[in-house]
């Protein structure tokens, strides 16, 4: 395994570059790799060919409902170990509908940069210890 | 409705004949619900814009945020001192915003009937504690003296967690807002025995500059605000107190207050115990 490949890679789904363009350089200046994704279709696809450690969805995407990414991987190999669903509503039906659909944890946009990291850590603890 | 009356003033005198009266109550009474439909219209185009707005608006304030919480936080490298107070400013900043833009999108979706309430047992001790922290460096600032006092025996209420702490942090937020240095501010749950359901009822003081009678009703009113000229020292949306009564009347609970310019005030609420019956 290369150097390159032993960082975790994290896929960003989410329709608005406001979003993707800060969490990029994040959790690339701290030893991520990073992809995304502005699309249900696309966001399936980059999880199959490119097989992301850690997902963090936008539940509301310009082609609809950004938990349809989970169901469409449900029981799939490309389904990442952990999704996180980031959202700008944390009222209590949001909350429950992303965790019953398979999401970790479920954060309101926008999640301060501390909390991102910590919580990255805990997410992606084994490629971590491993990097 | 009155003002379309008048116009009708001559066939609605008592020399008209019935029918003619009649005829012309019919064009007005036709007029006024035309009328009121247009209105309906009109505002609910202004709650969908505001709803629109304030979501929309929230996207590039994330930006704005994360970007400058990545340069706080070194990610970037190390910020002199001064960069450092600056990027904070921008942070500190762009939270508030946001804080308001979010009460607005909060009180277009109440407007619009798209608030929901999803109630389980809270204990209300818990969320009032967690409101305080997120207080504590405000109070702390105005040296206020804040206490808390939650009767051992309150029940658990039947409520939405998250709505309830947005009640309380909005009628603490007004607390601590309108009370001058030095003063105190308390926060208070009792139990009450009411039929059909049982209440807790939280109180809100604070020894600060207090309300005129004249104006109790009109601050529950949106963007209603005592002090609504520019030059006027608090800077808010006046959205506080029409979200807190919307979400305590989603609830099933009242809202009220008992005030004084010059003598503090007190806002009371009243939240279920049990599900509605
Ligand atoms: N505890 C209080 N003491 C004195 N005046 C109050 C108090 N609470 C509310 N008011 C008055 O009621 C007005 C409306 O309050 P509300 O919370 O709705 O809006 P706001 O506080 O002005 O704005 P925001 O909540 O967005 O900061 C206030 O501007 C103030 O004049
Ligand atoms: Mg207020």
């Amino acid at each position: 395994m290369t150097k390159e490949e032993s960082r975790p890679l994290v896929l960003i789904v989410d329709d608005s570059p406001h979003v993707t363009g800060p969490l990029r350089i994040l959790f690339e200046e701290t030893g991520r790799r990073v992809v995304v994704a502005d699309s249900i279709g696309s966001a399936v696809r980059a999880c199959e060919a490119e097989r992301p450690d850690l997902m963090l969805l936008d539940v509301s995407l310009a082609d609809g409902d950004g938990l349809s990414v989970l169901e469409i991987l449900h029981g799939r190999p490309a389904l990442p170990a952990v999704t996180v669903a980031l959202t700008g509503h944390d009222d209590e039906l949001t909350v429950q509908r992303c965790l019953a659909a398979g999401c970790r944890d479920v954060l309101l946009k926008p999640v301060p940069v501390r909390d991102l990291l910590r919580h990255a850590a805990e997410w992606l603890p084994e490629r971590i210890a491993s990097a | 409705m009155t003002a379309r009356m008048d116009e009708g003033t001559n066939a609605l005198e008592p020399s008209a004949s019935v029918e003619t009266r009649l005829a012309a109550l019919e064009l007005a009474h036709q007029h006024a619900l035309r009328e009121i439909a247009e209105l309906k219209g009109r505002d609910t185009l202004k709650t969908q814009f505001l709803a629109n707005i304030s979501h929309d608006l929230r996207t590039p304030l994330t930006a704005i945020i994360t970007h400058a919480e990545i340069l706080r936080d070194g990610i970037l490298g190390e910020l002199s001192a001064r960069q450092h107070e600056s990027v904070a400013g921008i942070i500190g900043g762009g939270r508030r915003l946001l804080e308001m833009v979010g009460e607005i999108l909060t009180y277009a979706r109440g407007a619009a009937n798209q608030l929901e309430i999803v109630p389980t047992e809270v204990a209300v001790g818990d969320v009032i504690e967690q409101v305080r922290r997120l207080n504590e460096s405000l109070v702390a600032r105005k040296e206020l003296c804040l206490e808390i006092q939650v009767a051992p025996e309150v029940p658990h209420v039947w409520a939405d967690r998250e709505k309830l702490a947005h009640i309380l942090g909005n009628l603490l937020g007004n607390a601590i807002d309108f009370t001058p240095s030095g003063g105190r501010v308390w926060v208070h749950a009792t139990a009450r025995h009411e039929s059909p359901r049982d209440t807790v009822l939280v109180e809100v003081g604070d020894s600060g500059i207090g309300i005129a009678a004249d104006h109790h009703e009109l601050i529950f009113q949106e963007f209603a605000q005592v002090d609504a000229s520019a030059s006027r020292q608090h800077h808010g949306t006046g959205l506080g107190l029409t979200i807190a009564r919307r979400l305590v009347e989603l609830h099933g609970g009242r809202i009220w207050l008992e005030s004084e310019l010059g003598r503090g005030s007190r806002f009371f609420f009243t939240l279920p115990t049990q599900p509605q019956p």
